[in-house]
């Protein structure tokens, strides 16, 4: 082959696209240049570089959000792996989001530990350009590749603090689990690929693994038995990630086990990539709609009964936490469900409760982290009595946090579950609201106790003052933080007409 | 006669996976896998994907396999008095072979594609049709991939390296948890940590 030949095929390869990832991944590789440069004492400056690079980055990516949300067409960049489009950029801007808070967290988690600093923000740097390029991938392979290094990246985080037994317990679950589900995902693309790349099928295609392509094979030939049993395990491959049922057994451990901003990026990123990804490939699985919606519909009634009931005798915070996020994960379903159902509006419904739960869940683990001892996956409920008294803003910053997690009416995770049921009710899916709605009404009751221990349970009592490991005093920049947290939820809860209308545009 | 070979590799490749499975000296598991591996790149060659059955014996059969021999030499695991099935492991097996029969029967019996000719010549056929792809098509995740191998080596290091911070951090030094020094006195593996890296 000529080099001109290569030229052309290599002409959409457009690096300048994907500049936002490519700054993050550099800024990464700073990080590693800069402990090696600076004197010990200025190690602290490293993180700061890190979540002002973010930012930047942030800011950057929203200053160019319309010329690339408001394309016609999207463009077709690297020959059909990256399709940048509306969608892409609202989550490019969740996942930026997810970690600069990550890391501030990070700061304040990894003071209380001895364990190396400089690593950790090197990792949420790549992982976060990972999950970005992840959601504009438009190919089976960029898909494969960016999920992977989120997964590697997500197993060093989670075994972070090595010298904690849970940590290290809570890493080597969550690789094996882990490596099972990267492995039925491939064995599901390879199955995908196999059939729409034969030759003797209608429609087709050299490059099967391109999501268009897939799409009009699919389209073509209804009922092909290959490809529904593909289907069916990239579906359980990606249910892994959002820990719906029953691919939920690795999170309360593994929850528990990770550092706390760990947890926290595990909650909302992986997460957010999981029903990222499922939106992608709802659109591409049309043609199978009836299959998918039962696989997927089994599967969030299963998710919120089970998450809502075993998150009922939870004694554990991050345990609590994580199996609340289960529930969360089939409220997000029935969104999905919805927008297979062709409601418009669905997709918007669940990104914005993604942005919901990402103001909700970074307050609350940001409490969890000021209020954790040394010993990070030892967080009981009983160390929270008495927060109101003595700190009331965490106390605040807490309240809002689960009241938003529960969907209590002036907060954002309201607006979120409202918009997701109305689309469900829109699609006709009355039994899957049902279940969601006794979910709710569950959820309430730990939301509830955890707020009550906070607030309402004798601060005095010495039996339970005498174990509780010291709480950090917020710093100036988490200060900040938790109060843009609180107030992004009451703004989304009050006024969500903005953010709304952007979202909603979404198809 | 190719199909002839193709059942002879098929045997060979399910006996040695059952030999990974079945015996109880961990070495010898380890070199059932070795040979197992051997079969499925013999079945690459059938297929005329020279490159791959190279990369799967030089990579896995290699590299990985070695590594697995060296980490069960290193921990000292071989044998054991452990039985290798329990009553519930056997059920698990026993549900899980027949979930796999009913998988593969319905597969036998609905996902028959229509025979068609063989492409003329797979992109993993030659060594530069690969590579065409690669630094073409595929440049983006190669990149991507670099920095995947970027952060497993990283993970290593950090999750292997004994931290010694210089300068005394607040809370956590304060009150040494025991747990921590048991886990770290664990950890310590003074020589024989050092053998894995001078594998090539």
């Amino acid at each position: 082959m000529d080099p001109t030949t290569l030229q052309g095929i290599a002409a959409t390869n457009q690096w300048s696209a994907i500049g936002p990832e490519l700054v993050l991944g550099c800024l990464a590789l700073a990080l590693l240049g800069l402990e090696l440069v600076l004197p010990k004492r200025q190690h602290d400056l490293i993180p700061a570089f890190a979540i002002l690079g973010l930012a930047g980055v942030l800011l950057a990516v929203l200053a160019g959000f319309h010329t690339v949300a408001d394309a016609a067409e999207p463009p077709v960049l690297f020959g059909g792996l990256l399709q940048p489009d509306r969608f892409g950029q609202i989550m490019r801007v969740f996942f930026l989001l997810t970690g600069i808070l990550v890391s501030v967290l990070g700061v304040v988690a990894l003071a209380k530990q001895r364990v190396p600093r400089t690593e950790f923000f090197h990792l949420v740097l790549v992982i976060t350009a990972a999950l970005m390029l992840l959601v504009q991938s438009h190919h089976f392979v960029m898909l494969f590749v960016a999920l992977e290094t989120v997964t590697v990246g997500f197993y060093i985080l989670v075994s972070y603090t090595r010298t904690n037994a849970r940590s290290l317990e809570a890493g080597l679950k969550y690789l094996i689990m882990g490596s099972l589900s990267s492995g039925l995902l491939l064995f599901g693309i390879v199955l995908l690929y196999g059939a729409a790349g034969s030759p003797a099928l209608p429609a087709h295609s050299a490059t099967p693994m391109g999501f268009d392509e897939l799409h009009a094979f699919l389209a073509a030939n209804p009922g092909n038995f290959l490809s529904a049993v593909g289907i069916v395990l990239v579906l359980a491959g990606v249910a892994f990630k959002i820990g719906a049922v029953p691919f939920q057994i690795w999170i309360p451990d593994v929850y528990q086990g990770a550092p706390t901003p760990v947890t926290a990026f595990l909650a909302v990123g992986s997460k957010a990539a999981g029903f990222a990804l499922l939106l992608k490939l709802a659109a591409v699985f049309a043609p199978y709609a009836p299959l998918v919606t039962a696989v997927l519909g089994v599967m969030a009634a299963a998710t919120i009964l089970f998450g809502n009931l075993a998150a009922l005798g939870q004694t554990n915070v991050k345990r609590l936490i994580g199996l609340s996020g289960v529930s969360h994960a089939g409220y997000l379903l029935i969104g999905v469900i919805a927008a297979l159902h062709g409601q418009p509006f669905a997709p918007g419904a669940v990104v914005f409760y993604l942005f919901g739960y990402l103001l909700a869940s970074f307050a609350v683990f940001g409490v969890m982290t000021h209020v954790a001892g040394p010993d990070d996956a030892d967080q009981p409920l009983s160390a929270y009595t008495g927060l109101g008294r003595s700190h009331p803003f965490l106390a605040t910053v807490l309240a809002v946090g689960l009241g938003s997690l529960a969907g209590i009416p002036p907060l954002a995770g309201f607006m979120g579950k409202l918009l997701i049921f109305v689309a469900a009710f829109q699609a006709r899916l009355y039994g899957l609201l049902a279940v969601a709605v006794v979910g709710v009404v569950i959820s309430i009751y730990y939301y509830f106790g955890w707020i009550q221990a906070a607030f309402f349970q004798d601060p005095l009592c010495p039996a339970t003052d005498e174990g509780r490991p010291a709480r950090t005093p917020v710093g100036l920049v988490a200060g900040i933080v938790l109060g843009f947290l609180v107030a992004g939820s009451l703004l989304l809860g009050f006024y969500p007409g903005p953010a709304l209308a952007d979202l909603l545009g979404l198809r | 006669m190719s199909a002839l070979l193709f059942n002879f590799l098929a045997v060979f490749i399910v006996a040695c996976a059952a030999g990974v499975v079945l015996n109880r000296n961990a070495v010898a598991s380890a070199l059932c896998l070795l040979l197992s591996l051997v079969g499925v790149a013999g079945l690459f060659v059938q297929l005329d994907a020279f490159l791959l059955a190279a990369l799967l014996v030089f990579v896995y059969a290699g590299a990985v396999v070695a590594l697995f021999l060296f980490i069960i030499m290193l921990l000292d695991m071989q044998g054991g008095d452990r039985k290798p099935f329990t009553g519930l492991t056997l059920a698990a097996g026993t549900l899980a072979f027949l979930l796999l029969a009913g998988g593969v029967f319905s597969f036998a019996a609905h996902a028959r594609l229509p025979a068609t000719p063989a492409p003329a010549q797979a992109a993993g056929a030659s060594l530069q049709n690969y590579a065409e792809l690669l630094f073409t098509t595929y440049l983006l995740p190669v990149e991507v991939v670099g920095f995947l191998l970027l952060i497993a080596m990283l993970g290593v290091i950090v999750l292997s390296k004994k931290f010694e911070p210089e300068l005394e951090p607040g809370a956590g030094s304060q009150k040494p948890d025991v747990r921590s020094q048991m886990s770290d006195a664990g950890n310590r593996k003074p020589e024989g940590s050092q053998e894995i890296p001078n594998h090539p």
